[in-house]
């Protein structure tokens, strides 16, 4: 049996938090995915420029160093404006940005320039004729985006939404720089203390493995509802 | 050059933070990241060209190993190779007494293995797709001509197969430059590290990370242009109109 | 001085897929200066029998003799292959073939295309090939594409261009396969002035083809193939003027 020298319990709450982080910070990106997405497709232009300004910069800069720059900076920031407020109003207000939180919204804010990418091409996958189809019924914009739109659209979002998942679960193996107690950062201080890396981080390398392994299996299950009427005729 | 130093500091006359000695940690980091990266890819690149061949071999027993590296190396977060890397060659009994120890004291030795690792199994996985991808027709007509497998690979095959991976892996580029940010986390004093530097030397977090910020973007943006380039002059067989 | 030796025979070449039997024991022989058709409704197994004929596929008996050389099989697991791969690539150094989707090589320049196999297999000198290739060129009509890539060609020029490959191999015998089948009706005539340029100069040829009149006009030799087996064969004056089998008369019979 391998000898976690009690690391144990500790390795597995990591693994808790990083599922948990992973998951938060998906539904994030998604949701921010689908307003950058809608941003880049609208005819106003400053929602366009701001749609590609966030993708840009998103996509040009590590994303440790945004999860630095959110992180430190973020609780600078945040005092800055609590101060305003204490000046100016009065309220005294103290909001502490916990590593949790702020490892959500990193990695949610970074995914979701990737997102938006990903819905943007899979709603322009869309055949104009099945939305016209839509209008033709006497839908409105937002039924046709409900019923029609939507679901068309995430038959060809699955390969994208599967592969930005898959690079997400890691990225969030960076949290442990920023001091959360993901399961990287506990095999790391067990790696240390114990002389043991090898131990530690074979555990934590076949987590990973699982977790990607699992999400393969489910995203392929879900393509397979969307693909309902596109496949071939048995 | 002098005249240039001394109007630099003429500018940065004001600036708490960002002095010469600071720019000049962040000169070096800039160094370091661009070594690190560069050598990683290079070396990755050429392991990747082989390993791409062996993973549509026919024969499992090396197919097999190389889909499996690809696998677990893809499948992991780099940060958990770099730890494994990083420590697993620090604790070795008595690594500190070879010869070896004068290579692999600095963090650096360490780190450029687990990204050309990483790289490798990346491009690999690429070149695959771009091979895989060769239109059957074309391998046919090298065929009835009487080229052997070899020639074939050599002169049609992979040359094709170049051309056809060049966006994938300019993407690769991209995303290597990105990842290795968290050679910091080892100690190494590159882009990041500077920043990291700088920030903890005066907690001045948008002055060191943005900064650090706007140079990666910098970087990201040559290297796009770099690809885009080569793909004008490369894949421009495969635009139709004349010219 | 002894008589040269033929550049093709093929003798009793059968082809399984799966259970079905494609090709039941097929013969023929291209003397020096033949052109050889096969014609036959699709799934004939014509096309089938001009690849077994360079070993694109493998027939599962047969025999195969190149310029008096017979090609060595051996039995595997897998079913017959060819005993030696050196003696393979040099038979099809001397069949060159044009295909149905041309297939040129879409990284290389109709030049390159070429001269890619005089260099690289024969191992031609690389100025010869190109002086050669601009021969070729001219010949086929494309001496202003040499320099163009054949996405950027239509499909008219690239089957041309890829006759130009053919012809640089300098080959025993020409193998092609539906060469206009893939073309709009209006580049068809181009190709086909080609090939019978080629026929005229007294090439060997065995060609798969749909072109009726074409065939009867450029041919030695007809042979009508059903469900792989000869049905009928001879001068294109008896196949086409004076059909015997039922079948080979209602596939020539004008159809609406």
């Amino acid at each position: 049996m391998i000898n976690l020298h009690g690391y144990g319990p500790r390795l597995l709450e990591g693994a808790l938090i990083t599922v948990e982080l992973a998951v938060l910070s998906l539904l994030l990106a998604i949701v921010l995915g689908l307003i950058t997405a809608s941003a880049k497709m609208s005819r106003s232009r400053a929602a366009h420029a701001i749609g590609t300004l966030y993708t840009t910069i998103i996509r040009g800069v590590p994303d440790l160093v945004l999860m630095m720059l959110l992180f430190f900076g973020g609780q600078i920031g945040i005092n800055a404006i609590t101060d305003q407020l204490y000046a100016h109003f009065g309220w005294d207000i103290f909001i502490n940005v916990n590593e949790f939180v702020a490892g959500v919204i990193t990695i949610g804010l970074i995914f979701g320039a990737y997102m938006g990418e990903t819905f943007r091409g899979a709603f322009l996958a869309v055949e104009s004729g099945q939305i016209e189809a839509g209008r033709a019924y006497g839908m409105g914009p937002w039924l046709v985006f409900r019923r029609i739109r939507f679901p068309q659209m995430m038959r060809h979002a699955i390969p994208g939404l599967s592969n930005n998942w898959m690079v997400l679960l890691k990225t969030t193996a960076l949290v442990s720089v920023i001091g959360l107690s993901d399961m990287v950062r506990v095999a790391a201080e067990a790696s240390k203390a114990t002389r043991e890396p090898f131990t530690f981080m074979i555990i934590v390398a076949a987590v990973y493995l699982l977790i990607a392994s699992v999400s393969e299996w489910g995203f392929a299950r879900l393509q397979k509802r969307y693909d309902v009427g596109f496949g071939e005729v048995k | 050059m002098d005249t240039l130093m001394s109007r630099l500091e003429a500018l940065l006359a004001d600036n708490s933070i960002f002095t010469l000695q600071t720019l000049g940690y962040y000169g070096e980091g800039l160094v370091t990241t661009v070594q690190l990266v560069f050598l990683s890819l290079v070396i990755g690149l050429v392991l990747a060209i082989p390993l791409a061949i062996g993973r549509g071999s026919r024969h499992r027993w090396i197919s097999l190993p190389i889909f499996l590296y690809c696998y677990v190396f893809r499948g992991t977060p780099l940060l958990v190779q770099l730890y494994l890397i990083y420590y697993g060659v620090v604790f070795v009994e008595g690594i500190q007494d070879t010869w070896l120890w004068v290579l692999l004291e600095k963090p650096f030795v360490p780190a450029l293995v687990a990204f050309t690792l990483n790289t490798a199994a990346y491009t690999t996985e690429i070149f695959r797709g771009a091979i895989k991808a060769t239109p059957r027709g074309e391998i046919e007509a090298a065929r009835a001509y009487g080229m052997t497998q070899r020639l074939m690979l050599r002169r049609i095959v992979l040359p094709s197969a170049f051309r056809r991976a060049l966006p994938a892996y300019g993407n690769e580029v991209i995303f290597m430059l990105h990842a290795s940010a968290i050679a910091s986390v080892v100690t190494i004093m590159d882009l990041t590290g500077a920043a990291r530097f700088v920030y903890a030397r005066f907690y001045a977090p948008f002055d060191a990370f943005l900064f650090v910020a706007a140079i990666y973007l910098c970087l990201t943006f040559a290297i796009l242009y770099l690809f885009r380039y080569l793909e004008k002059r490369l894949l421009a067989h495969l635009k139709p109109a004349g010219g | 001085m002894a008589e040269t030796p033929i550049p093709l025979e093929v003798r009793n070449i059968t082809k399984r897929f799966g259970d079905t039997d494609v090709l039941k024991g097929l013969s023929l022989e291209a003397r020096k200066g033949d052109v050889i058709t096969l014609i036959g409704a699709s799934g004939s197994g014509k096309s089938t029998f001009l690849r077994c004929m360079n070993l694109l596929e493998q027939p599962d008996e047969g025999e195969l003799i190149v310029h008096g050389e017979a090609i060595r099989f051996k039995e595997t697991k897998h079913g017959r292959e060819p005993a030696d791969w050196q003696q393979v690539v040099n038979m099809r150094a001397k069949l060159s073939m044009v295909f149905q989707n041309f297939n040129l090589w879409a990284h290389m320049t109709l030049l390159e295309n070429i001269i890619e196999a005089p260099v690289h297999v024969l191992g031609k000198p690389r100025k010869e090939a190109i002086e050669q290739a601009h021969v070729l060129l001219e010949r086929v009509g494309l001496t202003e594409r040499a320099n163009a890539y054949p996405a950027q060609m239509s499909g008219g020029q690239q089957q041309r261009g890829a006759i130009a490959r053919a012809l640089a191999m300098d080959p025993e015998v020409m193998l092609f396969d539906e060469p206009t089948s893939a073309l709009d009706p209006e580049l068809v005539g181009d190709v086909l002035k080609v090939m019978r340029g080629l026929a005229d100069e007294g090439r060997t040829m065995i060609l798969v083809t749909h072109e009726m009149a074409f065939a009867r006009d450029v041919s030695t030799e007809v042979i009508y193939l059903h469900q792989g087996v000869i049905e009928e064969s001879g001068p294109p004056e008896a196949v086409f003027g004076n059909p015997r089998s039922e079948r080979l008369k209602q596939f020539l019979a004008p159809k609406h």
